[in-house]
């Protein structure tokens, strides 16, 4: 088993750099740099070429990758021009923020959906399965910016139940209120994000336990008198979660990506903001930075699956 | 409030600005529009602008107030909102050195201090933190700081302090893109700034309240604020044990900033909120207000907040939103002339860049190369396609009349240099069709197209930039507008280009873009030579001929002191301008502050006594607890 996780991550290596390549040479096509946006009466031309020639932006393709390989590797992943501060320091700034939303919303998440999937798979064919099944289907079908512009003008606007926008409140002194702010501030975005993030929960752990109910196991577990209700707490709902916990990895993961619609949305200071913002400024060492460490989590959530599987389903074996 | 800052080579003025859209690093007085994300046209308005675009119930222009007065008993302290509409959040360098964005600096205009106030026409006058002084002859200017200023920690603003503000920026280790063209103007400073001095010959403190800078030429354009004179003070006792190169990333700027304006910072969450208190020692006297609250308000929700009464005033609310704001009850919108304008510009010839010779040396200065064989270069048909357009009906059916045409390339807000009397390029299409005849632009082959004098065929390209909702349709009009005087006018690449790549094709004179429409902020000083000017790499139309030259030596020469003399230059210049138009002045626009009604008092006219009610922060107040919805 160690041979193999050692043989994936060593393969990650090349798959990385193959990925920075890519980013580096898609970069280079978009139009303009992050001086373009910065033209203004307060700044003189020519200072703008001296930075651009100061930062290596005008060295050729090849030269800004080596360099920056290099400094990379010492652990210099370069300055934001946004920021004006090491990239890494950006980040640090932001991935607080993300996890702490990634957190609540997975957790929100698997709270609506596991007792929303078992209560379906159940009793199926019920007025509570059709119910949640009509649920599935309009939360699978709703955008998840449409369900969140709806949320902040319904309960940030219109009732006022919830900040509209932010991460904290500037009013916060204690370490206490600083937490219960926090709080206040991700309830919206990560039940928003909870609402719609449960389909593939709730249809997984509904079609095992459907079928899982008339396997031979779940037969003999009965006939040997086991009551119906540790049948299912003990027997079926393991089974059934297999699909669910081979998704587990890429949940993991995602708690420091973060997402571009939610944080956009709610103004949420979260990596998914800062990621467009780059773009949007042509921030390039953020971007990299950024689009590399997306790469490398994939890579990761990948082989985490894999374990959390191999964990769960004695069944699974790898060498 | 704060006081801008503006710098300008006397070679090359950067008198410049792109209006930023996605990006938004506007001016702080630029209301960033054009911005956005999206191209989606609405069918409404896309049928407006159709046949006759120009008859019909013209909205007229909007007008507005700049001062606003609420009745009522002044609260005692109390907590005034900002909401700061920008879709790019604030970095949080509180320093005018190192700041970048313009984000950085409206939060950090609360706090900091003006040293250099200035007039209606943006000219320095004495009602900052110090006074100034200009002498033509010694090529000084002498700054004297008033009694009592302190900063935020007790310790008084000193000489020494703009000294210091001289020196950071000059430093060889110096990080931020302030460093220009003006600043080396001052003697020594070059020295300083390549390692070869420690101090700045040009720069003496006579004492701790005097200051004097010597330039090595003076032009009347550092009377302007911001024109090239740095007016700014750092705090040398607080920040002077750190290292230049840490600067930008030491608590002391980042976290626990200090300035001498009315409010000290009291928290900042890093791109959302920052809140201030009263500085009670300000040196105007204490604010009456406890505190200051200022968040950053995104533009697709900024009128939902303003529904809802979020906040007591909105600084930068976007114009292309009004008629969704503009009756919201509980506020009253002020508005001011913005320092920006619209306009199409033709392509007339190429940017060269500098000769060298063997060693180096430039022997021919990078210019602007004006082509007489260039498509546009007919200055008849420049001219008949701006009366084709109607420009006043533009500004009243696509932005509520908060813009309205224009007429010359320099903006009202510099009422003492701006041709007001200029009639420019009123709606006329037959004169445009009479323009073309004559001029020889006929239609020969019968496809109701004209062809140029040549027998030609003429289609002319367009490049348009993209965001916000009405970029399309104005795009449309134009061109169907030129269509009605026989001028076939195709978008380049047949769709809208984005901001970033829009510049890069139109700064590097893409051949295949003929026209484009774009916009300029113009900063606080009217020069326009950085805009127009033969070396000025911004005169992205690249034109340049010999005239032009003369009138803009005389714009920017020293005689230019005695004012009257110089206005009068800046009117001959405006009527060439306008004559031989390579390019189009299309809108001016109007910038729009909500302000709630339980604000006692709020004044945004340009250049009044800051101890006026409503003008200075320390002067506002509220006259109730809550905030007005009706």
């Amino acid at each position: 088993m160690w041979k193999t996780i050692i043989r994936r991550i060593l393969l990650m290596i090349p798959q990385i750099l193959i990925l920075s390549i890519l980013i580096f040479v898609i970069a280079d096509f978009m139009p303009g740099d992050p001086f373009t946006g910065l033209i203004d009466p307060n700044l003189d031309p020519a200072q703008l070429e001296a930075m651009r020639e100061a930062y290596g932006l005008n060295d050729p393709l090849p030269v800004k990758y080596v360099r920056w390989m290099r400094n990379a590797f010492q652990g210099d992943f370069g300055r934001s021009f946004n920021y004006q501060q090491p990239v890494t320091a950006v980040i640090a700034g932001r991935i607080g923020n993300t996890i702490r939303l990634s957190l609540l919303s997975v957790i929100l998440t698997y709270l609506i959906g596991l007792p929303l999937g078992i209560l379906a798979g159940r009793y199926n064919e019920s007025v509570l399965d059709k119910t949640v099944l009509v649920y599935n289907f309009v939360s699978f079908a709703v955008p998840i910016f449409v369900l969140a512009l709806l949320m902040v003008w319904i309960f940030g606007y219109n009732l006022n139940w919830f900040p509209a926008r932010g991460s904290i409140s500037i009013n916060a002194e204690t370490q206490w209120e600083i937490w219960m702010s926090q709080l206040y501030h991700l309830l919206l975005p990560s039940i928003t994000t909870a609402i719609l993030g449960t389909t593939s929960i709730i249809q997984y752990l509904r079609s095992e336990i459907i079928d899982a109910k008339v396997s031979d196991y779940v037969k003999t577990a009965r006939s040997k008198g086991v009551p119906i209700q540790k049948v299912y707490t003990k027997h079926i709902f393991r089974n059934a979660s297999l699909p669910i916990a081979s998704g587990f990895g890429y949940t993991i993961v995602s708690l420091f990506t973060g997402s571009i619609f939610i944080e956009q949305i709610f103004t949420y200071r979260g990596m998914g903001y800062l990621f467009l913002q780059s773009i949007n400024t042509r921030d390039y060492s953020v971007i990299f930075v950024l689009v590399l460490f997306y790469g490398f989590m994939a890579l990761v959530g990948t082989l985490l699956s894999d374990l959390i599987l191999m964990a769960v389903d004695p069944r699974i074996r790898i060498d | 409030m704060s006081n801008k800052k503006r710098y300008s080579m006397l070679a090359s003025t950067a008198a410049v600005a792109f209006i930023l859209a996605a990006c938004g690093n506007g001016d702080t007085e630029d209301t960033t529009e054009e911005t956005g994300n999206g191209t989606d046209t609405s069918e409404e308005v896309e049928d407006e602008s159709g046949e006759d675009a120009s008859a019909g119930d013209e909205v007229e222009p909007v007008e507005f107030d700049t001062r606003v007065e609420n009745e009522g008993e002044a609260i005692d302290g109390g907590t005034l909102s900002i909401g700061y509409v920008s879709d790019s959040p604030f970095t949080g360098i509180f320093s005018t050195e190192l700041y970048t964005g313009n984000p950085d600096a409206v939060v950090m205009g609360y706090m900091i201090g003006t040293l250099l106030g200035y007039d209606e026409n943006y000219q320095i006058d004495d009602s900052g933190a110090a006074t100034f002084e200009l002498d033509q002859e010694t090529n000084t200017v002498t700054m004297t700081i008033k009694d009592d200023v302190l900063w935020h920690d007790g310790e008084p603003l000193k000489a020494g302090d703009i000294a210091f503000a001289h020196e950071i920026i000059g430093h060889p280790d110096y990080t931020g893109v302030r460093y220009s063209g003006d600043l080396a103007n001052i003697v020594g400073m070059e020295a300083f700034k390549n390692g070869e001095a420690d101090s700045i010959e040009g720069i003496t403190v006579v004492d701790d309240k005097t200051i004097e800078i010597e330039y090595q030429s003076v032009g009347v354009q550092m009377l302007q604020a911001g024109g090239g004179v740095w007016g700014y003070a750092a705090p040398r006792h607080y920040l002077e044990g750190i290292p230049v190169a840490e600067l930008e990333s030491a608590p002391e700027i980042r976290e626990n900033p200090i300035g001498f304006g009315p409010f000290k910072v009291d928290n900042i969450v890093p791109g959302e909120s920052v809140s201030y208190t009263a500085f009670e020692d300000y040196y105007r006297g204490a604010p009456k207000l406890d505190r200051i609250e200022l968040e950053t308000v995104p533009t697709s929700t900024a009128v939902a907040a303003m529904e809802n009464a979020q906040y007591d005033i909105f600084e930068g609310m976007p114009t292309d939103q009004y008629e969704n704001y503009e009756n919201i009850p509980g506020y009253t919108n002020l508005g001011v002339d913005d320092t920006a304008y619209t306009y199409i510009g033709f392509k007339l010839g190429e940017w060269q860049e500098a000769e060298t010779d063997e060693d180096g040396n430039i022997v021919e200065p990078a210019q602007n190369v004006y082509n007489e064989d260039a498509k546009m270069a007919d200055k008849n048909l420049r001219q008949a396609m701006a009366y084709a357009i109607d420009n006043d009906a533009v500004g009243s059916r696509f932005y509520q009349g908060l813009r309205r045409r224009a007429n010359s390339p320099i903006i009202p807000n510099f009422s003492d240099y701006y041709a007001e009397d200029l009639e420019g390029y009123p709606f006329d299409p037959d004169r445009a069709n009479e323009i073309l005849d004559e001029a020889g632009y006929k239609d020969t082959n019968g496809d109701d197209i004209r062809e140029t004098p040549e027998g030609e065929e003429l289609v002319i390209n367009f490049a348009s930039m993209s965001g916000g909702e009405v970029a399309e349709p104005i795009v449309e009009y134009y061109m169907q507008s030129w269509e009605r005087v026989g001028l076939k006018v195709e978008l380049l690449d047949g769709r809208l280009h984005e901001f970033n790549s829009f510049y890069d094709r139109v700064e590097a004179d893409d051949p295949d873009i003929d026209i484009y429409q774009g916009a300029w902020g113009t900063g606080f000083d009217p020069t326009p030579e950085g805009l127009y000017g033969r070396f000025a790499p911004f005169n992205y139309t690249r034109w340049a001929t010999e005239e032009n030259d003369e009138l803009m030596e005389a714009m920017t020469s020293t005689e230019g002191f005695d004012i009257e003399w110089r206005a009068e230059k800046f009117k001959e210049w405006q009527e060439y301008f306008m004559d031989e138009l390579p390019v189009i002045p299309t809108l001016f626009r109007k910038a729009v502050t909500p302000v709630n009604n339980r604000v006692g008092a709020y004044d945004i006219t340009v250049g009044e006594d800051p101890d006026t009610e409503g003008v200075g922060l320390h002067t506002l107040y509220l006259i109730s607890e809550d905030r007005a919805t009706e």
